[in-house]
């Protein structure tokens, strides 16, 4: 029994060590994590190069551990004195380490296990699916087949009817001649023209209605750009691209150089697959490339193409040639600044849910209709003395209402309303 | 009755002749081209290759069209342009710089709150601290800390500097941000600071002043 118990005791006891020491080495882990957060992701990443060199497999690769310690210390100095600080720097020049004096050598022994250990977080590829697919589709077909089934219905009946005639005829000896066959008759030839008329009608309108009309029109773009990414996963504000919308009449395109504000630093996706319109697992890396073609800018030296031929753009890069989706006729005027800032609508009202769609396809078919529908519902928010905020444009109708109710003045002419600016008509 | 059998048939292939067309990649078809195509010239429409050209050494045999603003003329309102070149002796003098905006109004500093939201609180995060949604997920490293005390010192001029040529993975913001926006979010940057050490202390012998 007390053989046992020794056994017992020992196994615990290792275990404890084991325990420990183990417990320990995750603490120290950590350590080396929130040290290299804290001071040097600035600029380094652990697997990859950044502002400055990779630091996995750091401390192999550097003459000696005192010597990492004096060039976290104080690098100005190395460089000046050291002939591997001064091939260092001059690979990633103009770029100098900034100089770490605080940070004990138990500490970027720390930093040091970190990288050494680290391994990329695998990328979860939840392929969520189109499990909504088919739900709650229109009932049309359902009523469609209905529908001829009950004419399938009526038309049996019909025959019936006549043939039961017949034979009552018969019975009775009265004779009607040889009846016309269906095909033939003229009712039913007359019922059939009008129900072709009704359905062609129907089709005719709706067509000669969706002339110049681009509901759902998604055309390929130059680069697979994907909002659901950039605006949905990622959070972005509309307006970090499209700043212009609260501006101006457009809601401008993004220039290259707002891409690259993020793409300098991130060269590569990582997140869900992105499955294509036409099915396919989209190379999202490759079109990350075709930004770095149109933007001038070499992924590998990190730096814009040279400007030789003086055009003020880096050689080779040029304006990444966009496919219009939303396109009023030239005899509208629509201005985004009125909406978006005046009229504090959101972008989804017009564009539909922009961050959860791939590609963008047109929401809304841009009638007439559609934008006078909601000019009649949306309500106008008068300016409020007491919150100081809503639209003061319209406290001057309110100065005239109390102006004539005073008998200041008598009547409002259309002058008073603006009617002599020279917008009114020429824009 | 062979004028209804045409009148339908008519109806019929006209009926088949727009359902046909009906593909999401196409524009679709239009009528009265004239009326839904401006005749001047608007903003992305194509322009005539013909007739223009972007080349500068073409010019004369075409039209010049010059995508850059006419040299020295600055937008009506808009401040005057920051003269410091984008290198490290430009920086270095950017700490001379002094913010324009000696004080914010609230509907000013609301204005830039927003506007810091936009476009800095993607990174930087909504109160300056450096966790914005890009930086929590991993995707930009060395966003800056704004409310650390290195940023707390830095002077206004060395941020416009940053803001308007960028700095390390940071992008120029001259393009999304006027002159005038920059000062205004560098302004609402230091609301989200802590106060330095001898500010607070003025602030707090100010108050006990006032008792």
């Amino acid at each position: 029994m007390s053989r046992y118990r020794t056994i017992i005791n020992k196994a615990l006891a290792s275990l404890l060590v084991v325990l420990l020491i183990s417990f320990n080495n995750a603490v120290f882990a950590a350590d080396g994590e929130a040290l290299f957060k804290a001071n040097c992701s600035n600029c380094h990443k652990p697997d990859a190069d950044y502002t400055g060199p990779a630091l996995k497999g750091w401390s192999d690769r550097e003459p000696s551990k005192e010597w990492i310690y004096k060039w976290v210390a104080n690098p100005a100095q190395m460089i000046a004195t050291d002939a591997y600080a001064k091939a260092l720097f001059e690979k990633w020049k103009p770029t100098v380490m900034t100089a770490f004096s605080n940070l004990k050598k138990e500490e970027v022994d720390a930093i040091m296990k970190y990288v050494d250990d680290y391994t990329p977080p695998v990328a979860t590829a939840a392929a969520n699916g189109s499990s909504s697919e088919g739900e709650g589709s229109d009932n049309s077909l359902l009523y469609g087949i209905l529908t001829l089934t009950l004419a399938v219905v009526a038309f049996i009946l019909l025959q019936v009817n006549s043939n039961l005639r017949k034979l009552s005829d018969e019975k009775e000896g009265v004779d009607r001649g040889e009846p016309v066959p269906f095909y033939r008759n003229k009712t039913y030839i007359m019922a059939l023209i009008l129900l072709l008329f009704v359905i062609g009608g129907y089709f005719v309108v709706n067509g000669a209605m969706g002339l110049g009309r681009q509901k759902n029109y998604q055309p390929v773009q130059p680069i697979y750009y994907s909002h659901k990414v950039h605006a949905g996963t990622n959070q972005i504000s509309c307006l970090y691209c499209h700043g212009s919308a609260q501006d101006s009449k457009h809601s401008g395109i993004p220039s290259v150089n707002v891409c690259m504000n993020c793409h300098m630093a991130i060269k590569e996706y990582k997140g869900d697959p992105i499955i294509t319109e036409d099915g396919k697992t989209l190379d999202a890396n490759a079109e990350i490339q075709k930004l770095y073609q149109y933007a001038g800018w070499n992924p590998d030296t990190k730096q814009y193409n040279a400007d030789n031929n003086k055009d003020g753009v880096p050689d080779g890069a040029k304006p990444i040639p966009w496919v219009r989706i939303h396109n009023l006729p030239d005899h509208v005027y629509f201005n985004h600044s009125q909406h978006v800032k005046v009229g504090k609508q959101q972008c989804q009202t017009c564009h539909g849910n922009i961050q959860e769609m791939p590609e963008v396809y047109q929401f809304t078919d841009l009638s007439m209709g559609w934008c006078v529908n909601c000019h009649r519902e949306t309500k106008v928010d008068f300016y409020n003395k007491e919150s100081k905020e809503g639209n003061k444009f319209y406290s001057i109708y309110e100065k005239f209402h109390n102006d004539i109710k005073n008998h200041k003045m008598d009547s409002v002419t259309v002058e008073k309303i603006g009617g002599t600016e020279c917008q009114k008509c020429h824009y | 009755m062979k004028k209804i059998a045409t009148i339908v048939v008519l109806v019929l292939t006209a009926s088949i002749a727009f359902i046909g067309c009906d593909n999401k990649r196409e524009t679709g078809k239009i009528y009265m081209p004239d009326m839904a195509y401006s005749r001047a010239y608007e903003t992305y429409a194509q322009r005539d290759s013909a007739a223009f050209t972007t080349d500068a050494t073409a010019k004369g045999a075409k039209i010049y069209y010059d995508n850059n603003p006419v040299q020295g003329t600055i937008k009506r309102g808009e401040l005057f342009p920051y003269t410091l070149p984008n290198d490290s002796n430009g920086y270095k003098m950017s700490a001379t710089v002094m913010n324009p905006i000696a004080a914010m109004t609230e509907a000013q500093m609301k204005e830039a709150g927003r506007l810091f939201n936009i476009n800095c609180a993607i990174c930087h995060g909504e109160k300056g601290a450096g966790n914005g949604p890009i930086a929590t997920a991993g995707k930009i490293g060395g966003i800056a800390n704004l409310t650390l005390e290195a940023y707390v010192k830095m002077t206004d001029g060395t941020m416009f500097h940053s803001l308007t040529y960028g700095k390390n993975n940071m992008g120029s913001y001259a393009s999304q941000l006027s002159r005038d926006q920059r000062w205004m979010v560098i302004k609402y940057v230091r609301s989200l600071q802590p106060k330095p050490a001898t500010e607070a202390a003025a602030a707090v012998s100010d108050t006990t002043k006032k008792i």
